[in-house]
């Protein structure tokens, strides 16, 4: 049997806290892109679905980029390091971060992990977040642009059922199109889409396997 | 997953709140939970009767007010509720960037964000003062 204890209601109070569950983390990553900015480092939030090609597409890029200027990666992995070491052997300064929850990265995470590498030399920082559609949209890291990776392997509805990531992106790649006729899935319907969601979001195509759109991809990010 | 890393983070800050005050039993928290943060208010209250367990928080009442989305338009200054998107798979209509009036794109005013507004708690029977917040 379960006993309740009633408070008379002059023992009762209800205080106001108006304390914001968020703000902490927005805090942070004002701090984050306090840091950033005073070295000239720009960095990019890669968000997008587990296997969307996230990882794939960091390492072309920095194969583009390293030779031009200094390229750093930080990698959002709930327990593996395999991604991690796929870009260290680019021989770019890579971190870890090992999430306790596995399921975004957060501000402070990224504060530590900027502490572990040197921003002297820097330009240009790929933050591969944890391969999740509902939660890193809400989680600010410091980074100026937030990009969000599909690929035509998760079906032609993807962007409606996952609509939230999108609303505070600045650019979207819809990767793994040359796979897009074999899965049956129109790029410019999943486009759309996007576009219905946010019409000023700038979406480009590519396939890390062709090629495609790559060229695109990098000076989108370099403009930011 | 995500709602757990919320629910904790509400217990932290009540619990840090019952610690220093002279609270003999949490009655309820109210949550204001903004529309646009993706917050699914069920699995939230999941989570928190679980973490809750054991804790001085126990069978404490987790209230929860939906905050609306309110977005800006810079094109045609139009302030207000979000155009919805009723074809979108996920569970109902789902806000869209898109402005209702002229089709531009909006910014977020309000709701995205997701806040403790109030703690409902019963006072020690010596209970001193009122406790400050
Ligand atoms: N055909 C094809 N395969 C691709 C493309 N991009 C990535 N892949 C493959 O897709 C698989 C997943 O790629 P990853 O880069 O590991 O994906 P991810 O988003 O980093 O995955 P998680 O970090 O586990 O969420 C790998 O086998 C890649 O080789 C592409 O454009 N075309
Ligand atoms: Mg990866
Ligand atoms: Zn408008």
């Amino acid at each position: 049997m379960i006993q309740t204890i009633e408070a008379s209601p002059d023992e009762i109070y209800d205080i106001e806290l108006e304390h914001s569950l968020l703000e902490a983390n927005a805090q942070l990553a004002k701090e984050n892109r306090a840091l950033l900015d005073r070295h000239g480092v720009t960095a990019v939030d890669v968000m997008g679905a587990i296997g969307s090609g996230k990882t794939t597409l960091i390492g072309r890029l920095v194969e583009r980029l390293k030779d031009r200027f200094g390229v750093a990666v930080f990698n959002g992995d709930a327990t593996t390091s395999s991604d991690a070491d796929l870009i260290a052997n680019q021989s770019v300064p890579v971190v870890q971060i090992a999430t306790i929850n596995g399921c975004h990265l957060d501000a402070n995470l990224v504060g530590k992990a900027l502490q572990k590498i040197s921003l002297e030399q820097l330009r240009l920082v790929f933050i591969e977040n944890i391969g999740n559609l509902i939660c890193p949209a809400e989680f600010p890291l410091g980074s100026k642009a937030r990009v969000v990776v599909v690929s035509v392997t998760e079906g032609p509805y993807m962007v409606r059922k996952h609509p939230h990531m999108f609303l505070g992106a600045q650019l979207v790649v819809i990767n793994k199109i040359d796979l897009a006729e074999a899965m049956g899935v129109s790029v410019a319907e999943l486009t759309k889409d996007v576009h219905k969601l946010k019409p000023d979001l700038r979406v480009i195509p590519t396939s890390c396997k062709t090629g495609d759109g790559l060229d695109e991809v990098t000076a989108a990010l370099l403009a930011v | 997953m995500h709602e757990l890393s919320v629910a904790s983070a509400v217990v932290e800050k009540v619990l840090e709140f019952v610690s220093a005050h002279s609270v003999k039993k949490v009655l309820a928290v109210r949550l204001a939970i903004g529309e646009l943060s993706h917050i699914e208010a069920e699995q939230l209250r999941f989570c928190y009767v679980a973490i809750t367990e054991q804790t001085p928080i126990q069978d404490s009442a987790l209230e929860i007010e939906t905050v609306e989305a309110v977005v800006n338009c810079e094109r045609c200054r139009y302030r207000g509720r979000p155009k919805y998107w009723d074809d979108a798979l996920s569970v109902g209509p789902i806000p869209t960037m898109e402005c209702p009036n002229c089709g531009g794109a909006v910014e977020i005013a309000e709701g995205n964000d997701c806040a403790i507004k109030s703690i409902r708690f019963a006072v020690e029977d010596d209970g001193l003062a009122i406790p400050a917040a």
